[in-house]
């Protein structure tokens, strides 16, 4: 038990941390900005999959930064055929979510094979590359707390620091700019932008568009920092605690960071315990971030339904 | 010369349904000019094809003697055309100057600027007497206040010509007159209004000319010192009408429903209805007064069981109601017509023969061992039909297809067709033509006649009056004022409580309170 404390309160575990809620990060400020504009993306599981496996593969042939924008681009195209179908075909929007998942599940496993030469578990024998992390040791010079400073923000992903500012971004964009108000509008009153002449489909579609290329981006970073290589099924639910993310967050940027945080921290959790604790099954201890959102979402929603009876509605 | 100008407007609807059929409109600049006629003769279709939202089969519009033609509303906003919907187009969470600026906001680089926002707004709202503070969420303003967000809205895109649906029908009195007032004075500024209603004083009183419209025609057009409120009536409907109706004396002794301590909390967590007690006794109608929002729908919605009740007890025939489902209070005698026919009285993709027994699935004579009794179904409906000569093809025809008196009569003839003791009635004749307005009002009154207790709540000053035995008025949930309902109370005297500038002591409500 001391050794987890220990564990716990180390440089190294915070930027596990860091790292495991990136992924988690930048899914759940794509479900946001979808949801906020009144299309909820159930897709962002897929999404996040098959922007992992693209990353990996133009990995091989590309540099790294060429890796990443192909995976946020995968996002983005996903999030546009999610449109076309929900909002031009007119098709149900959760189904055409659940299709993207299914697709990219098989499809992945599909793509793995052939870019491997038959290989349907992992991409062990392509030369992936990943994403440099930003070493910053000049901080160690820093008289007094340098060293601190330094073991602390050094060695993150290129694509943490990015997540970080994006989660600034986001907020920017939906509070303090005009197409943030049409966004947060068309979510929640779409006849109103409708009548003041604001396309309200041509919003939405932008809005999985971008939601699609964070989740792209969530992958990348999944698949060439969190782990370098493709595994079936890496994202392992990522994508839907991300969902849970969005709700628990109350639906804000900041909301979002912390609720990615929390799970991100329980994942980074179940990363060091094996190593600790060799009596518990390793199975039961990758369960921890999976129980720990169906637990933080049960006592939010109990929360809510307190506050609710509490004034006497419900 | 005329700044705009309808000329020859026909539209026919997919499926066959003749809107507009001929319509010409003139407006003079600097007018107002109101359109009148009864639900159903056009008046909306007609100001959708000015705004863009509708496209025309037929006839050509001209803004400046200059031929037009509108495929969306932005083409109309942008050649100065404003247009004020009923249904207000505001975000309830936004505040008033985030939703003046929606879709033109004025910026600096990439950012809203906000300070430019707010004191366009401010100057607006100076400039045309329309006072409104611009920071509050709209969602936490009073309608007549939504409303004149909704027509700053409309300024804000520089709108020459400003049409307003029905303005007057979600106002109380005084906010009428406030309106009129904003009206005016947009006038003089050089503004155009046109002015969509079917209260006939109202249109006397802040127009300058009318226009007439029936069955998707126009009657004529005339000045408006020309006319009286009579002529002016006939010309709508075509022959004299009455709106009156004949009630029978009747014992008003047996308690049949009553109501006390009752608080409601909306899902938003305000107090809509706070602390209300109220009896109904049969044989008489009570009319629940208020301006929309002030707990009346809500009160009808526990009383009926749709609705959670945070605190207060509801007795109906003497049985407490408070754990009783819907089912069961419908099971003492309780019967319901709802605000909203499409969303809540009616199933609109289902035939009206089957909409005609929907409440009776526990009937033995509709249902026999689980299995729909369809002959049954059928006579009933063929029966209930011709009783309350509902005008459709068949028992078998989707109620969708109806008209919304008609729709509406699919309600009544359901809820009435057996005898209530409790009649709940919210709305009756929203949206309603006046034939049919007038066979509604006859058949509630003939349920009060037979000895049924009903609660009725409309936004309608004149219904309330013709029908009510009694008058409570609601504001905030609670009641301020009790009325007997004698020919001398008038709809002024109402809205003065209607908009809490005035509450009558307990004493001066005792006698109407019973």
């Amino acid at each position: 038990m001391m050794e987890l404390l220990i564990t716990v309160f180390s440089a190294t575990f915070f930027v596990t941390i860091i790292r495991t809620t990136t992924p988690l990060l930048l899914a759940t400020l794509g479900g946001l900005i979808a949801d906020l504009g009144g299309a909820l993306n159930v897709a962002l599981e897929g999404m996040m999959l098959i922007g992992c496996l693209t990353a990996v593969i133009v990995s091989v042939y590309a540099p790294w930064y060429v890796a990443v924008a192909a995976g946020l681009g995968a996002g983005a195209l996903l999030g546009l055929i999610m449109a076309f179908f929900a909002f031009r075909l007119k098709a149900d929007i959760i189904l055409v979510g659940f299709a993207i998942n299914i697709l990219a599940a098989g499809g992945t496993v599909f793509a793995l094979a052939i870019a491997t030469g038959g290989d349907k578990g992992t991409s062990i024998n392509l030369q992936s590359k990943a994403v440099p992390a930003v070493d910053l040791s000049f901080l160690s010079a820093i008289p007094g707390i340098g060293p601190v400073l330094k073991s602390f923000l050094s060695g993150h992903s290129v694509l943490s620091w990015l997540a970080a500012f994006l989660v600034f971004a986001v907020w920017y964009f939906l509070y303090r700019t005009p197409w943030g108000l049409w966004l947060r509008g068309v979510g929640e009153y779409p006849a109103a932008p409708e009548a003041a002449g604001i396309p309200v489909n041509k919003i939405r579609t932008w809005s999985l568009i971008v939601s699609g290329a964070l989740a792209g981006l969530g992958g990348a970073q999944l698949a060439m920092f969190n782990y370098v290589g493709f595994t079936r099924d890496m994202t392992a639910g990522r994508g839907f605690i991300a969902l849970g993310a969005v709700l628990l967050g109350a639906r804000h940027p900041v909301g979002a960071l912390l609720a990615a945080l929390l799970f991100g921290a329980f994942e980074a959790l179940a990363v060091v315990m094996p190593g600790l604790f060799n009596d518990i099954p390793a199975e039961l201890i990758r369960m921890i971030p999976f129980v720990v959102t169906i637990a933080a979402l049960v006592l939010f929603s109990i929360r809510a339904q307190r506050a609710l009876a509490l004034r006497g509605v419900k | 010369m005329a700044l705009l100008e309808a000329i020859g407007i026909g539209k026919t609807y997919p499926g066959g349904v003749v809107a507009n059929d001929g319509v010409n409109l003139v407006i003079e600049p600097g007018e107002v000019h109101a359109v009148v006629g009864e639900n159903g003769a056009g008046k909306s279709t007609l100001m959708k094809i000015l705004f863009g939202i509708e496209q025309p089969n037929a006839g050509t519009l001209l803004l400046d003697s200059k031929q037009v033609h509108f495929s969306k509303p932005r083409e109309a906003i942008d050649a100065g055309i404003g247009m004020v919907f009923q249904h207000f187009s505001l975000v309830p969470s936004f505040s008033v100057y985030e939703n003046v600026v929606l879709g033109s906001e004025p910026r600096t680089g990439i950012r809203l600027d906000r300070n430019k926002a707010i004191a366009e707004v401010q100057a607006l709202s100076d400039k045309f007497r329309l006072k409104v503070d611009p920071l509050p969420p709209v969602g936490s303003l009073p309608v007549g206040q939504q409303q004149r967000v909704e027509i700053l809205k409309a300024l804000y895109r520089n709108a020459r010509i400003l049409i307003l649906d029905e303005p007057t029908a979600v106002l109380a009195p005084q906010e009428v007159q406030e309106l009129f007032v904003a009206i005016r004075s947009l006038v003089a500024q050089g503004k155009t209004v046109i002015f969509i209603a079917h209260k006939l004083p109202e249109v006397l009183e802040i127009s300058n000319s009318i226009t007439v419209m029936r069955q998707g025609k126009t009657v004529g057009q005339v000045k408006t010192k020309e006319v009286t409120e009579k002529s002016l009536a006939a010309m709508m409907v075509g022959r004299e009408v009455s709106l009156r109706v004949e009630r029978k004396p009747t014992e008003q002794t047996e308690r049949v429903a009553s109501v006390s301590g009752l608080r409601i909390v909306n899902a938003r967590g305000t107090e809509v209805v706070a602390g209300l007690d109220l009896n109904v006794y049969a044989g008489e109608i009570v009319g629940l007064v208020g301006v929309e929002g002030n707990g009346q729908a809500e009160t009808l919605e526990a009383i009926a069981g749709l609705r959670h009740v945070a605190a207060g007890d509801i007795v109906v025939a003497n049985q407490n109601a408070g754990p009783l489902t819907v089912l069961q209070r419908r099971g003492l005698g309780l019967a319901s017509i709802p605000e909203d026919r499409i969303a809540e009285g009616l199933s609109t993709g289902s035939t009206v023969a089957e909409n005609l027994v929907a409440t009776r699935l526990n009937d033995s004579r509709y249902v026999r061992g689980g299995l729909l009794d369809l002959k049954a179904i059928k006579a009933n409906a063929l029966r209930l039909i011709e009783q309350f000569s509902i005008r459709v093809g068949g028992p078998g025809s989707a109620v969708g297809t109806l008209s919304g008196g008609n729709m509406q009569k699919v309600v009544v003839a359901r809820e009435l067709s057996e005898q209530p003791k409790l009649l709940l009635v919210n709305q009756p004749t929203r949206g309603v033509d006046l034939g049919a307005t007038q066979f509604i009002w006859r058949t509630i009154t003939d349920a009060r006649d037979k000895g049924a207790a009903v609660l009725l709540s409309s936004a309608d000053l004149s219904e309330l009056l013709a029908l009510s035995d009694r008058l409570l008025v609601l504001y905030r949930g609670k009641i301020v004022a009790a009325f007997l309902n004698t020919p001398d109370l008038t709809p002024e005297t109402l809205g003065t409580y209607m908009l809490g500038l005035s509450t009558q002591t307990a004493d001066e409500m005792q006698a109407a309170l019973k």
